[in-house]
């Protein structure tokens, strides 16, 4: 059974989906940096609280360096997190230590190179029928080639027996991409956590790629996690939408509410960046010359103060927790409150030092 | 050809010519047959403009703009056309004449900074170098330009004895923009120099670009794939597709009304985090393989409102609004008072 748990407890399950798919609580991930008596951490991810549901796409926005794919490789098992638990439906990720394997065919991963992700001895179906081999162990050797015709069809990849044969270099960019996808769907997941799919892509193949990540989960019913620097297009494809600064989650709530209400300055100062070819104003736009954030031992206080044109004294001491501002959405900042006038300009303040 | 026998002509209303580029093609030497990335491109810059070059990658923009700079390499070499630069043709120059323009005269930003700074070397002994290469620079001359370059584009001078992996990435390009600046050039040709950025930093680096463009008032080449970051900075611009130009205009006129497929399809690409949500189609198809590019129009395959003529004939560069050019048969009034030529291929998806 799932409990829902005190840091849940201010977002009522969405009745449409149910229980959630996927769970994360508090979830850090320190990495050690420096020589070999360095004792400085870098807080790639810091106390990252996240819920997918069943049939739904969750975008997960940040700058690089937010900490985004380290969050991905945290769902992906591949890091062992320094503090947090991931519960995927209603079990907890350290209780299924054993039996990772079934974890693991249940929420794949997609990466962001497809020119780098697949290997270029073998054929582009090297990677599905391995799938197929290893997670789906009742297929005989025919159910697997009808299965993998059937997969790459699926991701619009026809005549499915001719691409079946093809090596990546025989490829585009969006093709690879399509086999990235084939791949993850080969063993059948719930989830596929989609680490920047289309960033590496031309801007008219891109689409095509968005618009299959839709297509599977409304068709297929996998739930994806989006990761992307990329707001416009997370607004395209994603029913929720989180940001991350510096490691944190900085605001979280449904897509378009978060677009028409940012709460978060960070997530102004982003929107107001996104370039948009469909806009007419020509306003001119805030320049903002201040760093990223180092996230080596951070310590208390707000992440974002050092760029934050509403800064008051207690973001120095306190970090801001998450307060649920909208309904369903919320945000970490000590000033944002319900009320505050959305359409507020960031304006250029004198710059602080960093620390 | 010597340089004397061009006439430069400059066009009504618009700023005097500083560069022109006449029908410049650039060919790579391949196993079999040499493969053409730039074809037969032709383009006036004026002073003090903001031209953008837009395309897919594989679309010959960077092999474009290497060919303006003369910094092609082999198996790539410029075949025909003439690059009229402050009245010289660059074509015809030698490596030895040429360097005495590079830096001083036009420069390039590379687009990985990454690898485009040597790791080894202060940024200081960087722009230090350059400086050196034209001329004899002293010491405590060469620390007061490189600090005051360094602070147009917003870096601390302290950052002259810093090495490029202690800065970020966004300083790293910009230390690359600095470089740039060193002399003041009249163009500075960039490749790309934000795509490694994050939206942020990418928006206040073309800001920045814009406002150093206003104060020194030097001409700008923008290399890039994203029509929608350069839209907004940019006078003019040229969509290239397949190694051709398929659209040239001021860029209000393409962004309020598309001519060509192409710019119509890329356009139509971009999600909106404002408005109305919308669902986007893309372009069906890929971009060709230049190897064996389609006959006809490049552009064919992937066309929504290909007709009888596109295979068979190669487009021109026709004129529909007046100032612009776009290479479609829909604006030839030759093709579309023809009911044969104009008939289409296939129904509208």
């Amino acid at each position: 059974m799932i409990d829902t748990s005190a840091s849940l407890s201010d977002r009522s399950p969405d009745p449409a989906t149910g229980e959630p798919l996927l769970e994360a609580r508090g979830l850090t991930q320190h990495f050690r940096v420096g020589g070999l008596f360095s004792r400085k951490l870098l807080h790639a991810v810091d106390d990252v609280d996240l819920v997918i549901y069943p049939r739904e796409i969750v975008a997960l926005v940040g700058e690089s360096g937010s900490g985004k794919s380290t969050v991905a490789r945290l769902l992906a098992g591949i890091y062992k997190p320094t503090a947090g638990e991931i519960i995927y439906r209603g079990r907890s990720l350290t209780s299924m230590r054993h039996n990772l394997r079934s974890y693991r065919s249940r929420v794949q991963m997609v990466f962001q190179d497809p020119y780098s992700s697949l290997n270029p001895v073998f054929r582009a179906s090297h990677g599905i029928f391995r799938s197929l081999k290893l997670h789906r162990q009742e297929l005989g050797r025919r159910d697997r080639v009808r299965e993998a015709e059937k997969i790459v069809q699926l991701v619009g990849l026809t005549p499915a027996d001719e691409y079946l044969r093809k090596y990546p270099y025989e490829l585009s960019g969006g093709q690879r991409q399509r086999y990235g996808f084939a791949q993850a769907l080969a063993c059948g997941p719930d989830l596929i956590l989609a680490d920047e799919p289309v960033s590496m892509l031309d801007v008219s193949i891109r689409t095509g790629v968005l618009n299959l990540m839709t297509d599977l989960c409304r068709r297929e019913g996998v739930s994806f996690l989006y990761i992307t620097h990329d707001i416009a297009s997370a607004r395209y494809v994603a029913d929720r939408l989180l940001v991350m600064y510096a490691g944190r989650v900085v605001e979280e709530g449904p897509t378009e509410d978060v677009l028409q209400h940012p709460k978060h300055p960070y997530t102004q100062l982003l929107l107001s960046a996104v370039p948009d070819p469909h806009a007419d104003t020509e306003e001119a736009p805030p320049v903002d010359l201040t760093e990223p954030p180092r996230v080596i031992d951070p310590g208390e206080g707000c992440r974002f103060r050092w760029r934050c044109p509403y800064r008051v004294e207690i973001c120095d001491r306190v970090t801001p927790p998450l307060r649920t501002l909208r309904p369903h959405h919320r945000a970490a900042c000590h000033v944002a409150q319900s009320e505050m006038p959305e359409d507020i300009q960031i304006r250029r303040q004198p710059p602080l030092a960093s620390p | 050809m010597s340089a004397a026998d061009i006439a430069v002509t400059d066009r009504p209303g618009f700023p005097p010519v500083l560069l022109d580029i006449r029908d410049l093609s650039v060919e790579y030497a391949g196993e079999s047959a040499a493969v053409t990335a730039v074809d037969r491109v032709s383009l006036q810059v004026g002073r003090g403009e903001f031209l953008g070059i837009v395309g897919e990658s594989g679309c010959g923009k960077s092999t474009l703009l290497f060919a303006i700079a003369r910094l092609l390499q082999p198996p790539a070499e410029i075949v025909g056309g003439d690059v009229v630069f402050k009245g010289q043709n660059l074509i015809h120059m030698r490596e030895k004449q040429l360097r005495h323009l590079r830096w001083r005269d036009y420069s390039v930003v590379m687009q990985s900074a990454m690898n485009a700074l040597n790791p080894v070397m202060t940024i200081g002994g960087q722009l230090k170098d350059a400086m050196k290469a034209h001329g004899r620079v002293s010491r405590r001359d060469a620390r007061l330009r490189g600090a005051s370059v360094l602070q147009l584009v917003g870096i601390d001078p302290v950052h002259l004895d810093s090495f490029p992996h202690q800065l970020s990435g966004g300083m790293r390009q910009r230390a690359m923009i600095a470089m740039a600046l060193v002399f003041t050039p009249d163009l500075i040709i960039m490749d790309e120099p934000t795509s490694a950025l994050d939206v942020v930093a990418q928006r206040s680096l073309m800001v920045q670009i814009k406002q150093l463009q206003s104060e020194f008032g030097f001409t700008v080449i923008f290399v890039t794939h994203d029509m929608a970051l350069v839209g907004r900075y940019s006078d003019r611009l040229a969509i290239m597709y397949a190694g051709q130009i398929v659209e040239l205009d001021t860029t209000r006129a393409i962004f309020k009304d598309p001519k060509h497929p192409y710019t119509q399809g890329l356009l139509a690409a971009y999600p909106s985090v404002h408005g109305p949500k919308q669902e986007l189609k893309g372009i069906p198809g890929r971009p060709p393989d230049l190897r064996f590019p389609p006959s006809g129009c490049r552009f064919h395959p992937r066309c929504p409102h290909v007709m009888n003529v596109c295979p068979q004939e190669e487009p021109d560069l026709y004129a529909p609004r007046g100032t612009d050019l776009v290479r479609c048969f829909l604006y030839d009034r030759r093709v579309m008072n023809d009911r044969h030529l104009s008939q289409p291929l296939r129904s509208e998806p």
